[in-house]
């Protein structure tokens, strides 16, 4: 199978200090599929995708590892390539789409400026800028055109973001948590909004989020990490019916069903370490209920480098 | 015992753009002693607002609010004193609600000895056993609330609260920004503290999964008005108001892995509280609007005995 994305034993440091924040992180993306990166603050899900695009902020540098599009290293690849390939290739979203578009710009002239800094070949650039517009549901996109950002809500915001890393019809679509700051019906909105232009184009997409009910319905796979280490990856339905790392069966437990009493919730105790603190040993054996020994003086490695594995010496559903 | 919010209405004026916005548009309910009334809404629906207002930190436009038959913000100035100590708030940012440059014993005992709630020979021990109280490690009382995880600092901010000994506590989002892990922690220490100093709570939160953890019963709100209120389980098993619906619908829900469901997507935003639609606030978006929708502010009616509903529609 060939991989649009194949990212090998990814680290992330901090430049002054070499600590560690993102440790030997491995997964591959297929064409057109969509991936869930699940995680708490810190555990290094958003410096993953950064390091895709070489867009770790400064002080921070890719430690080792390959990052591959479509075979290419855009580890080594130089800022002109880079360039090529932003917006172009793989688009991103981001949480605040305020902050992440340009707040003294009329958003015609932000959405042009994609298409005038790429190479490609659509004839009529503010048709093709309108329809954009238009297909993701901005109610007047002629008048959206000569706006500026803070003429709209939060909603629309994250819809001309959307429809501005569609421009080029990219082959892989990065969105880093970019529901997390809308309201819950207008989140959904925008949910319906990715599945349906991702399942029109065959795109593929990383989603990262700490919030488990988005990816279980949006994803095909999940990858779940934990203080700058993946410990866990699945098909949506491995990880969400039979999770196999405490630390994902934990997580899962302290969220209230919907159709639950109101027992107690179930609590992980204790809050993650910091990346580089860990050392030799399962950064969640503190907070583990079934840690041993073994796991305080010896680091579980992902199972395999399947679709399907688990950093844990003893898996829920393991004899022992 | 209990709080009464009757008929209030909260404006504010914009100066730049010379206009009002209707924050609250006739809130009336009711909390008794001893229950968990939770609020949800989304942005602008007011239920901040009504938050500050049953603190006390601002006055009500119109209307009253009572807390045991007392007049509640009549005068800010003093009523933060006396009888508001009954009824605290927890924010939902304990790092800009915390005073960065203050221990976290000297912030909790602040609270006792503004109150003069123990002789100042006893603060010293009370701060510790308050500390206790929400989980907090005796040794830690001397560390600034940057030196805490954020679920450290919520349980800090709810100790602080405790401290002027209240009958009510506010809680407004107090586990939002949490991280999931520590969101339980926090929920699970909140519903022991509501046993143990039999306290009254009202529960804020854009989260109808955590609302539905706590409450007794629950108040849906949207542009400053209560849409539906009843039981928790009248209001989640069985809701009426077309909102609430949608709201439901609406909660990423971990235990169903069905795809995205394009059906039912409530289209719309919510409008500009400083330009309300006339008649039902929610008829621009609603599915089932009809044309009198438009022109009458619907009431809350009963629907069932304790569940109310603003829709003429689902009543009929």
């Amino acid at each position: 199978m060939n991989k649009l994305l194949e990212i090998s034993n990814l680290s992330v440091v901090i430049a002054e200090d070499e600590r560690v924040l993102v440790n030997d992180v491995s997964f591959a993306i297929e064409p057109g599929e969509a991936v869930g990166v699940v995680g708490e603050s810190g555990s290094g899900k958003t410096l993953s995708a950064l390091s895709i695009l070489g867009l770790l902020a400064r002080g921070l540098k890719i430690g080792s590892g390959e990052v591959k599009f479509q075979g290419d290293n855009l580890i080594q690849a130089s800022d002109e390539t880079l360039r090529k390939i932003r917006g172009n290739e793989i688009a991103m979203i981001y949480q605040d789409p305020m902050t992440a578009l340009n707040p003294v710009m009329k958003l015609g002239d932000q959405l042009l400026e994609v298409l005038n800094s790429h190479e490609n070949s659509i004839a009529k650039p503010r048709e093709h800028v309108l329809e954009g517009l238009a297909a993701v549901g901005i109610p007047d996109p002629k008048r959206a055109f000569e706006s500026y950002p803070h003429e709209f809500s939060g909603g629309m915001r994250q819809r001309v973001m959307i429809a501005m890393s569609l421009l080029l019809s990219p082959k892989l679509l990065i969105a880093d948590e970019p529901t997390t700051a809308l309201d819950v019906t207008i989140q959904r909105q925008i949910l319906a909004l990715v599945a349906k232009e991702r399942r029109r184009r065959n795109m593929s997409m990383l989603w990262i989020t700490h919030d488990l009910g988005v990816v279980a319905n949006l994803v095909d796979r999940v990858i779940v990490m934990y203080a700058g280490r993946i410990v866990e990856v699945g098909t949506v339905k491995e990880i969400f019916n039979s999770p196999k790392h405490p630390y994902t069966v934990g997580l899962l437990a302290s969220l209230p069903a919907a159709d639950s009493s109101k027992d107690k919730l179930a609590s992980i105790p204790g809050v993650p370490p910091k990346p580089w603190q860990v050392g030799d040993s399962c950064a969640f054996s503190p907070r583990c209920w079934k840690s041993e020994e073994n796991c305080r003086s010896k680091r579980p490695e992902l199972s395999d480098r399947s679709a399907s594995a688990v950093a844990c010496f003893f898996p829920e559903g393991s004899s022992r | 015992m209990s709080l009464k919010v009757d008929g209030v209405i909260k404006r504010y004026k914009v100066r730049a753009k010379k206009s009002t916005i209707s924050a609250l548009n006739g809130v009336s309910l009711e909390v008794k002693r001893g229950e968990t009334l939770g609020i949800v809404g989304e942005s602008g629906c007011g239920k901040s607002t009504l938050a500050r207002l049953i603190v006390g930190l601002e006055p009500p436009t119109e209307g009253t609010l009572t807390w045991n038959e007392e007049v509640l913000g009549k005068s800010v100035r003093n009523s933060l004193k006396s009888h508001h100590s009954k009824i605290q708030l927890v924010f939902q940012d304990p790092y800009s609600s915390l005073n960065p440059r203050q221990t976290i014993g000297s912030c909790v005992a602040e609270v006792i000895k503004t109150h003069q709630l123990r002789a100042v020979d006893q603060v010293d021990s009370r701060v510790t056993e308050l500390l206790s109280v929400v989980g907090i490690p005796m040794d830690m009382k001397n560390r600034f609330p940057h030196q805490l995880s954020g679920g450290q600092r919520q349980r800090v901010a709810i100790a602080r609260a405790l401290a002027a000994e209240p009958d009510l506590l506010v809680l407004d989002e107090p586990v939002s920004a949490l991280d999931v892990s520590v969101r339980a922690d926090v929920m699970n220490l909140l519903v022991d503290l509501k046993e143990r100093f039999s306290l009254t709570y009202i529960f804020i939160s854009h989260d109808l999964s955590m609302v539905r953890h706590i409450s007794d019963e629950i108040a849906v709100m949207y542009l400053g008005r209560i849409v539906e209120l009843g039981s928790w389980s009248e209001v989640l098993n069985s809701p009426r108001h077309p909102y609430t619906r949608a709201l439901i619908d609406s909660i990423p829900d971990h235990t169903k892995i069905q795809g995205i469901d394009f059906e039912n997507v409530l289209e719309g935003e919510v409008p500009d509280p400083a330009n309300l639609p006339n008649g039902c606030a929610f008829h621009l978006r609603c599915p089932i609007a009809k044309p009198n929708c438009r022109i009458e502010v619907p009431a809350l009616k009963v629907a069932k005995a304790s569940h109310l509903v603003a829709c003429p529609e689902v009543l009929k």
